[in-house]
This record gives structure tokens, C-alpha cells and sequence, in this order.
């Protein structure tokens, strides 16, 4: 298998892992172990002030372990570059996730709103892994501009419905000149394996993992899903016909 | 004399007075400065910062972490 080069950096895993509604930070560190990823997403959030807070980094070896801060919460361009700039400072790293959700309910990405961001933060000297519709003009002109991925949705974030935008995903594919990473709704090993299969350069999962009843053996279940999918890619299927191939010799039957 | 400083989007009041540097805040409200960034008035302070940055009632400060997230 391949490595998957973003920016400078190589990785051996093509499966980067949310950290989101995992129920323990234990539970959190072992899945992650379990998913083989060398990438997790954090996302950014005041601090508690009344109360103990959870520090979640502590579960987290950054010697193995990439972080990849998202822009979660930011419902405008200006919103999520505040939040980019903050990621960086607590990080110490310009590697942002950027995301801009204005609508709470299906949490979809603002395009209009994610380039305009996308240009000021790699002005900025970010490298930027925007997450977006699985719009192929857009994710052009975010490569076009220096975004070091694009990041299309399969389905809705958290909704595990699988690869519904498969047809443009494919486009985008076919087009790029940076990584494809398949971002959110993906809820089965099989949809990894499908996004990978089609030539997706990686996936990222979080909630199909974190709340399986076992999120350890579920990330296990998407490393090997993910890597199923990138070997069947490099090597090629075997072509589709309208009419059956006997895989069995046609001839010395018992008759 | 107690004073009242905007944390986080509300009011905390510090009966001793307000503490005299970012440092020391965090230190009063018992957070790990190592896990933490902070933001005054839009303005990111960074963390080698936090000890000469002062404190007054009319600033708008954040403090914000890494918290799980996809």
C-alpha cells in the first residue's frame, strides 16, 4: 500500500479518526490504537470555568498521532479563520480541518464561506484540510487556491447513511490534484471500503466508531475495511460484465 | 475589594481582587495553563505570554481547549 502524502507530511494509515462522543478518554485512546490512524481530529471549546475539566489531550501521544484541529461551531467565514488562529496557538501546528456549518440541523458546509476562509488561512500559512458538499467545481477551486486536501461528505455528519453523494465523489476524484479524504456519514467498514475502492486517498470516521457497542473492535473493523478498500484500488478490480464468466472449467461435466 | 471580570461570555466575581496577570487567573481558577489558549479582546495571547499579560475589568477574555470532536 502506498503512503498518502499531505502537505509534507507521509502517512501509513489512510483512515484519520475523529475524537468526538467517544464515552471515555480510555476507550478513546484504545480505539484510536485499535484504528492503526496516525490522525485525529480535536475540536476547540471554552473552557469550563466552574467546573473540573477534562483534559483529553492526555489520552493523545502526539509523537504518534498527527493532530488535525477542526473549525467545528464556525457558522461564517470569519468565525472559523478566529478559530483556526486559536487551534494553531493551542497546537502549535497550522494544520486546521476547516469547517463552516451554518445550519444546525443537517450541519452542512457553507462553500461560499469555506473558499473565502480557505484563502485567507493558506495566505496564512495554514495547511488546510476544508470540509465540504461533494461539490466538484468547489473542491477545484480549493485546490486551486493551495487547500492541501479536499475533504467531500458522504452523507451528513453523524448520520452513518454511507456514500449518497457516490457520483460526485467520483467527479472530484477524477479531477484532483490534491488527496481525497471522504468525510462524515460514513457508518459501515463497507462504506470505507467503497470510498477507498473508488480511489479515495483516505476516510475519516468518528461517530460510526465511537458509538458502536465496541468502538475498539470497530476501529479495528475500518482499519482493515480501509485498507481493503486502498489494495483493491492499486491493484484494479477485475472488470464488470452484463453476463455471467463461470469461474468453474466449462468443460469434463458428469453427465 | 472584590472586582468582576468577563470570562467565557459571563461575569466572575474575585473577592481578592482581581488576579494580577493571565498566569495567575488560571492558577485562581485552579486550569492547567499547558491546556489551555487564551483569547483578550479577539487578541490571541499566547501561552509564554501569560505571565505580563495583565487583567482589567473592561477586557472581553476566552479560554478555550482541545476538546474531542470529528
Amino acid at each position: 500500500m502506498g503512503l498518502l502524502k499531505i502537505a509534507d507530511r507521509e502517512f501509513a494509515s489512510r483512515l484519520f479518526v475523529g475524537t468526538g462522543k467517544f464515552a471515555s478518554n480510555a476507550l478513546m485512546k484504545e480505539a484510536i490504537e485499535a484504528s492503526g490512524t496516525q490522525m485525529v481530529t480535536v475540536a476547540l471549546r471554552r473552557v469550563d470555568i466552574e467546573n473540573e475539566n477534562d483534559n483529553m489531550l492526555a489520552a493523545i501521544d502526539r509523537k504518534r498521532y498527527q493532530l488535525l484541529p477542526n473549525t467545528s461551531g464556525a457558522r461564517d467565514a470569519n468565525e472559523a479563520v478566529r478559530l483556526s488562529r486559536l487551534a494553531r496557538a493551542a497546537s502549535g501546528i497550522a494544520w486546521i480541518k476547516l469547517e463552516v456549518t451554518p445550519d444546525p440541523y443537517y450541519l452542512l458546509p457553507d462553500g461560499e464561506e469555506t473558499l473565502k476562509a480557505a484563502k485567507t488561512l493558506v495566505e496564512d500559512g495554514f495547511i488546510v484540510l476544508p470540509y465540504i458538499n461533494a461539490d466538484p467545481i468547489l473542491a477545484k477551486k480549493l485546490q486551486d487556491i493551495g487547500c492541501a486536501t479536499v475533504m467531500p461528505l458522504a452523507s451528513p455528519i453523524g448520520s452513518n447513511q454511507g456514500m449518497k453523494t457516490k457520483a460526485s465523489i467520483e467527479i472530484i476524484i477524477k479531477q484532483a490534484t490534491v488527496p481525497v479524504v471522504v468525510d462524515a456519514g460514513l457508518g459501515a467498514p463497507s462504506h470505507a471500503a467503497e470510498a477507498m475502492e473508488m480511489g479515495a486517498d483516505a476516510v475519516l470516521v468518528n461517530t460510526a466508531i465511537a458509538a458502536a457497542d465496541d468502538p475498539v473492535q470497530m476501529a479495528l473493523a475500518f482499519k482493515m475495511a480501509t485498507e481493503a478498500g486502498r489494495i483493491a484500488y492499486e491493484t484494479g478490480l477485475a472488470p464488470e460484465s452484463q453476463t455471467a464468466s463461470a469461474s468453474s472449467p466449462l468443460t469434463g461435466f458428469l453427465r | 475589594m472584590s472586582a468582576v471580570l468577563k470570562i467565557n461570555g459571563t461575569e466572575k466575581t474575585f473577592d481578592e481582587g482581581i488576579p494580577s496577570n493571565l498566569s495567575e487567573l488560571l492558577t485562581a481558577l485552579e486550569i492547567d495553563a499547558a491546556t489551555v489558549v487564551a483569547e483578550i479582546d479577539g487578541k490571541i495571547i499566547e501561552r509564554k505570554d501569560f505571565e505580563k499579560t495583565a487583567l482589567n475589568e473592561t477586557q472581553s477574555i476566552e479560554l478555550i481547549r482541545f476538546v474531542g470532536g470529528g
